[in-house]
Order: structure tokens, then sequence, then C-alpha cells
């Protein structure tokens, strides 16, 4: 005697799938364990690439550049900028003339999004057109908009000869 | 095997718990990136102890989810 109650019942299969009979080659249900187990793994690839990029940070080393003459003091007139590259070619920077005697230059990438920034006049600040980030001339402290760190700082000084001498890059 | 509605409930509080843990790492990956550009070490290394906490913690989620 067979017991009735054991046997499976054969479950119909939902409307939708009689009309739309398409099955994919690699479809299976996946349980929420499986989901679960997926979701740590990915929790754990980031948590090493963290790690990863942390000793990254601690490891590497960032060019700042040797001195060298920028520009003829004579040419940068007092309340003028000079653009030009520190410490690569690939790093734009830009240069503002205080007074005779004191000069300042910061990167010109913004610390926002890399955006340039240039010098506002009248308003006597850096300002970043992409997302109106602005910044205090004469320290590069962010004044307002969605930039957190101040312009790299690049030290500058007028020499002797009369030429304007970056003499490296500052930690921002 | 039959689960209970409180083991059902149970398991799908733990899966939560781990999207969030999920989540709150995506996170961090902007932190540390963060950190990688404006050169701060010491915020890097934070955010990759509390980044592998919250895997371990993820982890140890994983023992209370029913099959």
């Amino acid at each position: 005697m067979t017991d009735r109650r054991a046997e499976p019942q054969p479950v119909a299969a939902p409307i939708w799938k009689r009309d739309f009979p398409y099955e994919a080659a690699a479809e299976e249900e996946v349980t929420r364990r499986e989901f679960a187990r997926f979701l740590v793994a990915g929790a754990g690839a980031l948590a090493l690439g963290n790690v990863g990029l942390a000793a990254w940070t601690q490891l590497r080393t960032i060019n700042e550049g040797e001195p060298r003459a920028i520009v003829d003091a004579a040419t940068v007139e007092v309340g003028s900028t000079y653009l030009f590259r520190y410490p690569t070619d690939a790093d734009p920077a830009v240069l503002l003339r205080i007074s005779d005697s004191d000069v300042v230059a910061f990167s010109q990438k913004c610390t926002h999004l890399g955006c340039v920034v240039y010098y506002e006049a009248d308003e006597h600040r850096w300002h970043c057109p992409c997302h109106e980030g602005n910044f205090e001339a004469e320290t590069g402290e962010v004044i307002s908009g969605p930039p957190l760190r101040p312009l790299g700082r690049i030290d500058v000084e007028i020499r002797d000869d009369g030429m304007i001498w970056a003499l490296g890059r500052s930690a921002a | 095997m039959r689960v209970s509605e409180r083991g059902r409930r149970s398991s799908s509080a733990v899966l939560i718990y781990v999207i969030i843990l999920m989540a709150m790492q995506v996170f961090l990956v902007t932190v540390a990136a963060e950190a990688f550009l404006a050169d701060e070490a010491g915020l890097a290394w934070a955010t990759a102890i509390v980044s592998v906490v919250l895997f371990a913690a993820a982890a140890s989620f994983l023992r209370y989810l029913r099959p």
C-alpha cells in the first residue's frame, strides 16, 4: 500500500509562463543565502580595495618639484596673474603678484573635481566655474562652494636676479 | 523543511543588515578615494579599518541566515 500524501504533487505553471514560454539557458533560482553570500563577497572585495588604497596612499611619493625659475618678475604686474606648469608639464599652476615683493602661487586644479580655477580680480579670489567654488586669493583656503580642501600651494619667491622662482609644492 | 514565520522574518532582517553594510562599504570606497586624492594616509587607514570591520560583521551575519 502506498502513501498518497507523500507523493509530490505537480505544480501548475503560472499563466504567464504558458503564454510566454521563454526560458534563458542559465535561468535558475538564487536563494537568499546565496544572494547574501554574493553581497558579503562584494563587501570583502571592497574592504580589500580600501586596504589597498590606504597602503597606496601611505607608500606613494608625490613629486614636490625642484626649484626652478618661472618668469621674470618685471613682466608680471601687481594684481595680475601668470600661468605656468609645475612641478611637471601636466600640472597647471598659476601665480598672483600681490605686491612688489609678494607673490603667491597655487595649483590651478580645483580640489573639488579638478576643473581649472582662475583669478577674479574684482572679488580678489580664485574661482572655479564648474561648480562655483571660491578660494581665498592669498592663502587658497576655501571661501564657498563644494570644495572641502584648499588649493595646492606652490612656494614661490622673488630672488635678487629679478626672477620668480618656484621652490616646491606644499601639502594641500 | 518548514520555516516558521519568525524564522523567515529574522532571515529577512539579516539580509537587510547585510545589504545596509554593503551600502556603507560603497560609501567608504568614496571616502577612501577622497583620502587618496587628498593624500591623507590617516583617513585612508581609518576608512580601511572600518571597512574591514563592516566586512567581518557582514560575514558573521551569514551564520544567522537560514538556507
